[in-house]
């Protein structure tokens, strides 16, 4: 199985790893252990910082420092768990990590800090990218995982979950003291729990937006860009993608992904969401071939009239390159678009693009959709669940999320703390629009089989864009697949591996909230 | 059959045969007839492992449901399902369209380059020059092709410069036009594969001939058409089926360049199987098309490929 | 005689044009994959594709410090030396039973070994991937080897048996009647006489091994086992997308050598590419 760019996590570790991280493996390799005592934890948490971790080219260019922190010292968990407890209690025992095979390397430097601070050692257990879905799910039916820890693609938590294959962890957060609230709800409800338990602490917290190119706008607008207002719904983003496309030959007016599979879907559900469509209804019924996923692939098929012309086979590698290339005057894609563009090394347009709050659809809600990121969980069988809670804290805590997010490496902070930080916004371009709109996120229930869904109705969605069949037709035939999967998951048969009531409050966080403009 | 060996072997062992005891040139006589068994066995052993046991346990699957747990025996499920399931026939499809439109150019190209290769004294050279795409390696040629037309939009580009269309080919969205990027780059890959042979084929026939027709003022062309050309029969046939058998199991290129592309147009049935199997995770379903491969494969090589190899062999 | 002389240099002209345009076919997109190679990313991808970059050799650095391309180099290598090897081991004597002697189901047997040259990959692939997950072989070059040598054993045994039908009996008898055995005239007569064309068969049977894809997608996962055609679809994950540059620099490292190596055996191609079938 391929998990090609978006989905992989290879992005944070080779990145950290070619930057700072390298140096700073070696600092540390050299401080440890003299006569077999852990180093004082202040010194090391002195090493996790701005001037360690964010690559040289990107601190001198944006000018970023340690006086200019990008996060909160007092929500960020490294900095107020207590070491001296986690050391008294758990140092010298062994956590097993599963690890994306080529990530290892760099994932052993970008632990040794969290081995001096809690004296625990992590045994890293290298899986195929590729294969990573299927060999962790061998390794947790054979009853006897070999690993402890993992981080995955979020939308798998259902089929991890469901079957009893992650270890609780609500004690372990209220113990060691996690800020589980300093994470923004469609976060902490849809990546971090599963029927009411705590299963897992969010990662990679992606969001999908709406980005402009900055001098293209300001030739139709007449005037700079307003966020709120330039585009303010759909039916002007297809206007605007009208008069753009062509602008300049190789420019087209909208970047779409539309390839078979989850992209389209991602796609769909990102537009649909703002029409109001919910995926499932109380028992789990599906309804999105109703009019709010209708009217959500009609849009999709006005856009791709204007849209970049490879966007029936675009996933995201495509349309990334696409959009850094300068080939797209607006683009639909994660937040992440918003940021790389910001840097020369990897940008064609530089200075020159804009990241809008999510365009309104009549009749329907503001609902910036949080669609894929990933997870990181404890195996039910693992031997050490509270080092390996630990360790994943770790690996997610606000600091070194917010050093991602400035090392611009795809891997998205989530927390409150970081995303309203000054600092930070003024090195991440979305920051403000994103954090902003993640209290009002759409996103799809956590469910058992949720990755063939993606696929199925996306090679619909996709038959669609390219003409084959209608709009109609295809949400039809998805949702007719849908129900076979879902029936072959186990739902229907009066005991859903799913509570509904559960997972709803997830579904959408911004119900009877005041819009942010 | 008559067995020659022995009775060799036997008469060089006559003459030493009166100071041998009976027994032990018996042994001898049967180890050579059995020598060349021998002498084969381990090549087929090998061959048998690795596409009998497959081939039964692929059989076997086939009639389970299998995801990760324990295997659910379903009978006929699965090949009723493929029977009725619209994205295998569009691989059945797809295999055969792209297959015979690539074959037929690849073949046209290499014997009207051939034709005028043969002769030149500059043979030598072009061959190297025209080897040069069959050795780079399948996934770089994919590559270089979705850079070419998709990505990198350079095939739009070049026909918006020479005036012929005002915007850039929209490929992905067209199921004919993905088809042709993977049909020009199995012919730009493979045809020189075709055009070594041919060229080896005419340099091989008889000289004497050509120079009599030339003398009666037959021109190249009708030369080629009527006396080259049929003698080349054989060669052709050969060439073709094994190009075929390859271009059948396009793989490479679909999964680089098209990934199946729109709706399942270029989705060839190895990627069907490999799309079934590990990325649906539904291998006995999977297992069911490569069954149905299999079966198709045995009756094309009893059929085809026996007359025109065994035959060929004298 | 004046017809023929103009109708020669006619055709003299029409022949060079389309020899011609059908090397530049060839070498064009070869060429512009080279300079591809050499340019910064940011000059890939671009609203009007750039013909003449700028100069650069970042994706020479990247695919040594970013990568592991020693490895996977180090994977194609010996994969596919230890298949040709293999191979060799089995084919030959293989190849010598099926042409130096006559016995029953002798044509079937060489049928068979013929008729897996047709098995498509993905027939097998998903058994093979199986048996290869339960042995623990998956991801070693081992089973790359195993599965290379399988794929190309009936090209070498047909390529070898070839160029063994071309030995005259006579060499063999006058061994014979020497009280020579059959081993030994194999060993020392027959494979030295054949030695062209087992040379061929190792060059052909290391261009399909290198070209193999599907198997090596499926059982290699990590560097351990990344060969070079597989690491190639690689490059193209984490937060970079498509790395066209790198891909551009190793599929030219793993070009040039091949391309030395059929030349020097050009004369053999064609009766190796047909496996006997036609004699070059």
């Amino acid at each position: 199985m391929t998990f090609s760019g978006k989905l992989s996590r290879r992005s944070f570790m080779k990145s950290t790893a070619a930057t700072g991280m390298s140096t700073l493996g070696a600092g540390f390799a050299s401080q440890v252990w003299a006569d077999g005592h852990l180093p004082d934890p202040q010194s090391v948490l002195d090493q996790i910082s701005i001037a360690g971790y964010v690559r040289e080219d990107y601190r001198n260019l944006y000018s970023m420092s340690d006086d200019k922190p990008f996060w909160d010292n007092s929500k960020d968990w490294i900095r107020t768990v207590d070491w001296e407890a986690v050391r008294s209690e758990l140092a010298g025992s062994t956590v097993r990590f599963a690890i994306g095979a080529a990530d290892t390397e760099s994932a052993a430097e970008g632990l040794e800090p969290f081995k001096q601070l809690s004296g625990i050692e992590v045994e890293l257990v290298p899986i195929p990218d590729d294969s990573f879905y299927d060999k962790a799910l061998a390794e947790f039916i054979s009853g006897n995982a070999s690993f402890d820890a993992l981080q995955f693609f979020s939308p798998w938590l259902g089929d991890f979950a469901a079957p009893g294959f992650l270890y609780p962890l609500d004690e372990y957060a209220e113990k060691w003291g996690l800020p589980l609230d300093d994470f923004y709800d469609t976060y902490r409800l849809n990546y971090g729990f599963f029927n009411g338990t705590m299963y897992g602490i969010p990662f990679d917290c992606d969001i999908q937006m709406v980005h402009v190119r900055k001098a293209y706008m300001e030739q139709i607008l007449g005037g700079e860009v307003d966020r709120v207002n330039s585009v303010p719904s759909y039916d002007e983003l297809i206007r605007v993608s009208k008069e753009l496309n062509k602008v300049e030959p190789g420019v087209s007016g909208v970047g779409l992904m539309a390839a078979p599979g989850f992209w389209s879907t991602y796609t769909w559900e990102h537009i649909s969401a703002q029409a109001g469509m919910m995926l499932f209804d109380e028992s789990w019924e599906p309804i999105f071939n109703g009019d709010a996923g209708m009217k959500g692939l009609e849009i999709i098929l006005e856009l791709a009239k204007n849209a970049n012309e490879g966007h029936a086979g675009a996933g995201w590698p495509e349309n990334r390159a696409a959009w850094l290339g300068g080939q797209v005057a607006t683009n639909i894609s994660w937040q992440d678009s918003g940021t790389q563009a910001m840097r020369p090394d990897q940008s064609q347009i530089v200075d020159d693009f804009v990241t809008i709050y999510e365009p309104r659809i009549e009749g329907g809600r503001f609902a910036p959709p949080n669609i894929a990121g990933s997870t990181s969980c404890v195996s039910a069988s693992a031997q050490n669940p509270e080092g390996a809670f630990l360790m994943l804290g770790f690996l997610t805590t606000a600091s070194i999320m917010a050093m991602n997010e400035a090392n611009a490496n795809g891997v998205a902070p989530g927390y409150r703390s970081v995303l309203e930080n000054e600092n930070l916004q003024a090195v991440s371009q979305p920051a403000k629009v994103w954090g902003d709109s993640l209290d009002h996120a759409w996103c799809s229930p956590r469910l058992p089989g949720a990755f063939p869904i993606e696929q199925a109705i996306g090679n619909e969605i996709n038959r669609a864009v390219v003409g084959q069949i209608t709009a109609k037709e295809a949400l039809d035939n998805a949702a007719a697949a849908v129900k076979r999967i879902m029936t072959d998951n186990g739902f229907y048969a009066g005991n859903d591996p799913v509570d509904y009531a559960a997972a709803a409050p997830g579904l959408y966080v911004g119900e009877g909230k005041d819009l942010p403009f | 059959m008559s067995d020659t060996t022995p009775s060799r072997a036997g008469a060089a062992s006559v003459a030493s045969a009166r100071v041998r005891p009976v027994r032990l040139r018996r042994r001898s006589r049967r180890l050579k007839v059995w020598f060349p068994y021998l002498l084969v066995a381990p090549a087929v052993i090998y061959l048998l492992l690795i596409t009998l046991y497959p081939g039964i346990y692929a059989i076997i699957q086939s009639f389970y449901a299998v995801k990760f747990g324990p295997w659910r025996p379903v009978g006929f499920d699965n090949y009723i399902q493929l029977w009725g399931d619209y994205q295998f026939w569009a691989a059945m499809r797809n295999t055969l369209i792209i297959g015979s439109i690539s074959l037929i150019l690849q073949c046209f190209f290499a014997l009207l380059l051939a034709f005028y290769a043969y002769r030149d004294p500059w043979v030598q050279g072009w061959r190297i020059i025209f080897l040069v795409p069959m050795l780079f390696m399948p996934s770089a040629v994919a590559f270089i092709y979705k850079l070419a037309f998709l990505d990198g939009r350079v095939f739009s580009d070049i026909l918006i410069r020479l005036g012929l269309i005002d915007y850039n080919l929209a490929i992905q969205s067209s199921t004919w036009m993905s088809r042709m990027v993977l049909i020009i780059a199995d012919v730009w890959q493979w045809t020189p594969f075709l055009f070594i042979i041919f060229v080896a084929a005419l340099q091989g026939q008889d000289e004497e001939v050509e120079e009599a027709a030339r003398l009666d003022g037959a021109s190249w062309w009708s030369i080629f058409w009527n006396i080259s050309l049929p003698l080349m029969k054989p060669v052709i046939a050969v060439a073709l089926i094994l190009r075929a058998i390859d271009i059948t199991t396009m793989f490479a290129n679909v999964f680089i360049i098209t990934k199946g592309g729109p709706a399942f147009g270029t989705e060839t049935i190895s990627y069907f199987i490999y799309r079934t199997g590990f990325k649906s995770f539904n291998f006995g379903y999977a297992s069911a098309a490569s069954v149905i491969m299999l079966i198709l494969t045995i009756i094309i090589a009893q059929v085809v490929v026996k007359r025109a190899f065994v035959s060929s062999r004298s | 005689m004046a017809s023929v002389r103009k109708s020669r240099s006619e055709s003299l002209f029409i022949r060079y044009l389309i020899l011609g345009a059908w090397a530049l076919f060839c070498l064009a997109p070869v060429l512009w994959f080279l300079s591809v190679g050499l340019r910064p990313r940011v000059e890939i991808i671009t609203p009007r594709p750039i013909y003449w970059p700028t100069f650069s050799l970042d994706a020479w650095h990247m695919i040594w410090e970013d990568w592991p391309m020693a490895k996977y180099l180090r994977n194609s290598v010996l994969a596919i030396l230890g298949s040709v090897l293999i191979d060799l081991v089995l084919a030959i004597p293989a190849a010598y039973s099926l042409s130096r002697y006559t016995y029953r189901g002798r044509d079937d047997i060489g049928f068979y070994i013929l008729s897996t040259r047709m098995m498509a990959p993905a027939i097998v692939a998903i058994p093979i991937f199986f048996l290869f997950r339960n042995m623990g072989l998956l991801d070693t070059i081992w089973a790359l080897m195993i599965i290379y040598a399988a794929v190309n054993l009936s090209i070498v045994t047909w390529i070898i048996r070839s160029y063994m039908l071309d030995i005259p009996k006579e060499l063999e008898d006058a061994a014979r009647t020497d009280g020579a055995s059959d081993m030994r005239i194999l060993w020392e007569i027959i494979i030295p006489a054949v030695l062209p064309g087992i040379i061929t068969a190792a060059v052909i049977a290391m261009i399909f091994a290198i070209n193999e894809f599907l198997f090596t997608l499926l059982i290699a996962s990590t560097p351990d086992a990344y060969t070079m055609s597989v690491a190639l679809a690689n490059f193209t994950g984490g937060s970079d997308g498509v790395i066209y540059n790198a891909i551009a620099l190793v599929a030219f490292l793993a070009f040039v050598p091949v391309f030395l190596v059929v030349v020097a055996i050009q004369k053999h191609l064609s009766r190796g590419l047909t496996m006997g079938a036609v004699k070059g």
